[in-house]
């Protein structure tokens, strides 16, 4: 007896415990760390291996679809890939399905190029380089070449140079995303007659090398909604666009079709996802070390061992106590 | 005037764009290009709608001086403000939209931590829902919750300790029973989206009609 | 000093929202009124300067592009719903947005979402030379969907050989997915969490390394 009241105390247990049982599970581990190696699955592997096989003549679009209610999941991916992009060379779109991802954008932007932090790139404004295009130059080693020969230096453990409107055009948002990505299916700049920071969109080389989709050969959607799909319906299957998505682990199990299909080409699921690809990225050598997202693998592990613990134990004691015969009891079986 | 003439705009509108899909003639393709720029315009003006909900819901609890009143205050001085700050504010003292800036700091230090917080809140929660609600209480709870274990420490590095069996068999089934439920799923999604698609072109769906009046 | 004041703000609103576990407090509310409204007034800023700044007014008053006025005025119709005597002309620009994205979408979400699917359902169970997990799998997708489309087929009762075992062993296929769809939620939620957690210790106590 005394037993089963232990178990129905179990039960009724406040539950402002449980909260702080996670709270320190979820604190602990990141003073006691683990470093527990991770292997990266192949549909996050099968992005960075596009990514990988991408260069400076090639184009890439990241949709910042999220909000920073998932900012904790998706803005980690989004930075990977613009290391990864930035590191390549390979020109970046980016865009933005809500008005609060636009801001999150900007965050990674904003992080890639601190310059305090070794590994980041420097971002030239469209407008700091305008004397170079009034001169012609033309082509992005070229334009370096003349940056450089201008007394421009990188400075201490900075990456390279990102150039605003050859390697980088932050387009931002647009309402009814859906139609934006149709429309840019014939003409990007009929979309966005100015960036994110007002600069004329029509006149970056950027544009004049990749018109639109069509010249685009990866667009990868960050996204904590259905907002992805869109991509899928408006983009690869009018256009034939090259797919990949960067979804919150809530969403990423429903996905699992449109890779099979081959609607999309590699899927980073969840905090897991964005991990995978910091693994990579270091492998690859365009990072000395991982970032937030392998870190926090370590909270993950344990945090799913709680839980599951909990799963048990509370099993255990609705077994214990007698509750499934009362419930049985009670519903007349 | 009233509601045919909206239901005439939603079934023209719609056949015209269904019909335009298939034909690549230079008028169509036009038409579509009329939209894009169109469209887009007129959803903006929406936000109107939103702003003005929002000022006279706290705008009448604030004249009433309601319960919970200066909350209301808390509403409604941001949404005007930030537009200000970037907007009319000029760089010099802390305006436009770039950091450092008063509208940069009240989206990166007040709305991206509180939406993130807000949101991160589930994970106590599921905590409480795992060992409060989570019961084995039939063969098939109980196949759901082993699916989801192999599944969770698959996920995550300290599953591999027990091998890459466990890791492997979380993605195979991923990849196969999950894929498979999904996609009957979808699927059923997909045929519903198409059929609300049909309804409310022909009119059929007029609960979009409702709330403005007759 | 502006860096520095912001992540103690962001701190102090990030416990307040936390606060909230362990009782509501006007702490709690205010923080989540503020959310509201700075959301809202955000959103004001990027349509004004990423839609109706550069797509309308720009090319109205210096590119004189005069049919610009026709979406305009469709969408300034969007007033009249405050007002109940003309709150009828509202209906008109939802007609239109709502009517043209149901055609658009139309043909391409039965391309991508339907038949693309089934397409992908529609494949050989067997192809020799594949691993074992690979057949299995390939035959769980395609008997496993088929499945799980007769559980949720409900205009016929589920019994017999075809309705009955196929239902039975669709909800087996659905709990399966379900269950890995469980594992993952969990798997977000924590994320969400860790992230906060990682912006209180980094970013604002500085005990990260």
């Amino acid at each position: 007896m005394s037993a089963m009241n232990f178990w129905m105390k179990m039960l009724n247990i406040d539950r402002r415990w449980i909260f702080l049982a996670i709270a320190v599970v979820v604190i602990v581990p990141f003073f006691a760390r683990m470093g527990l190696p991770l292997i990266p699955n192949r549909e996050v592997r099968s992005i960075y291996d596009c990514i990988d096989s991408l260069g400076p003549r090639n184009a890439l679009m990241i949709g910042w679809d999220f909000d920073p209610s998932t900012d904790a999941e998706n803005q980690p991916m989004g930075i990977a890939l613009l290391r990864h992009a930035f590191a390549r060379h390979v020109p970046v779109f980016m865009t933005a399905y809500l008005p609060l991802g636009q801001g999150l954008a900007n965050m990674a932007l904003e992080q890639v190029s601190d310059t305090t932090v070794a590994g980041n790139f420097v971002i030239v404004p469209w407008d700091a380089w305008e004397p170079f295009r009034a001169q012609g130059a033309e082509g992005r080693d070229s334009l370096e070449a003349a940056w450089i020969a201008a007394g421009h230096r990188l400075p201490e453990g900075s990456r390279g140079w990102v150039f605003e409107g050859v390697d980088l055009a932050f387009l931002g948002y647009q309402p009814l995303f859906y139609l934006v990505i149709l429309g840019m299916g014939n003409s990007i700049a009929s979309q966005f007659p100015s960036d994110a920071n007002g600069n004329p969109v029509a006149e970056m080389p950027i544009i004049q090398a990749h018109k639109n989709l069509r010249q685009v050969d990866l667009a990868v959607t960050l996204a904590g909604s259905s907002a992805c799909v869109t991509w899928i319906v408006y983009g690869t299957a009018k256009v034939g666009l090259r797919v990949a998505f960067g979804v919150t682990a809530v969403m990423a199990t429903d996905y699992y079709p449109y890779i099979q299909s081959g609607q999309i080409i590699g899927m980073m699921g969840g905090l897991r996802g964005a991990a995978d690809y910091e693994v990579l990225e270091t492998q690859g050598g365009y990072t000395s070390s991982t970032g937030r997202a392998y870190r926090g693998m370590d909270v993950q592990s344990l945090a799913h061992l709680a839980i599951i613990l909990m799963v048990v134990l509370g099993n255990i004691a609705y077994f214990a106590s007698g509750m499934r015969k009362k419930t049985a009891l009670k519903a007349g079986r | 005037m009233k509601r045919t003439v909206p239901l005439m705009i939603t079934m023209v509108g719609g056949l015209v764009l269904i019909i335009q899909y298939f034909i690549p003639h230079q008028v169509s393709v036009s038409v579509f290009n009329y939209y894009t720029s169109w469209a887009p315009i007129v959803s903006g003006f929406a936000l109107i709608l939103g702003v003005g909900s929002i000022t006279r819901l706290h705008y009448h609890k604030i004249r009433i001086r309601d319960r919970n009143w200066p909350y209301s205050l808390a509403t409604l001085i941001p949404m005007y403000l930030m537009p200000v700050f970037a907007l009319l504010l000029p760089p010099s003292i802390w305006g436009g939209n770039q950091a450092p800036g008063l509208f940069d700091f009240m989206y990166t230090r007040i709305q991206v931590p509180i939406q993130s917080t807000m949101f991160s809140m589930l994970a106590f929660y599921i905590a409480s829902a795992a060992f409060r609600a989570f019961r084995a209480k039939s063969a098939l709870a109980t196949l759901l919750l082993i699916a989801a274990v192999i599944v969770m420490l698959g996920q995550v590095p300290i599953g591999d300790l027990a091998g890459r069996w466990l890791p492997n068999l979380g993605q195979w089934i991923l990849r196969y029973p999950n894929l498979a439920a999904k996609r009957a799923i979808e699927l059923g999604v997909g045929f519903g989206v198409l059929a609300t698609c049909l309804k409310i072109i022909f009119g059929v769906e007029r609960g979009w009609l409702g709330g403005a009046g007759e | 000093m502006y860096d520095l004041i912001g992540i103690w703000v962001a701190a102090i609103l990030t416990l307040a929202i936390y606060s909230f576990l362990y009782k509501e407090n006007p702490l709690y509310r205010l923080a989540e009124h503020l959310v509201v409204g700075t959301s809202l007034g955000y959103s004001i800023v990027m349509i004004w300067n990423q839609l109706l700044f550069p797509r309308l007014w720009q090319p109205l008053t210096h590119g004189q592009d005069w049919t610009l006025v026709i979406p305009a005025l469709f969408g300034i119709l969007y007033i009249t719903r405050f007002y109940p005597r003309v709150a009828w002309l509202s209906r008109y620009p939802i007609a239109f947005l709502l009517g043209t994205g149901m055609g658009v979408g139309f043909p391409l979400d039965m391309q991508a979402l339907v038949l693309r699917q089934i397409e992908a359902t529609i494949i050989p169970i067997y192809a020799p030379g594949a691993p074992f997990d690979v057949s299995l799998g390939t035959v769980v997708i395609v008997l496993g969907t088929l499945a799980a489309l007769i559980y949720f087929f409900f205009s016929k009762p589920h019994r017999g050989p075809f309705f009955g075992t196929g239902s039975k062993i669709g909800i087996w296929i659905i709990m399966i997915g379900f269950g890995a769809t469980f594992g993952f939620t969990v798997m977000g939620r924590i994320s969400l969490l860790i992230g906060r957690v990682q912006f209180l210790l980094g970013d604002w106590l500085h005990l990260l390394h």
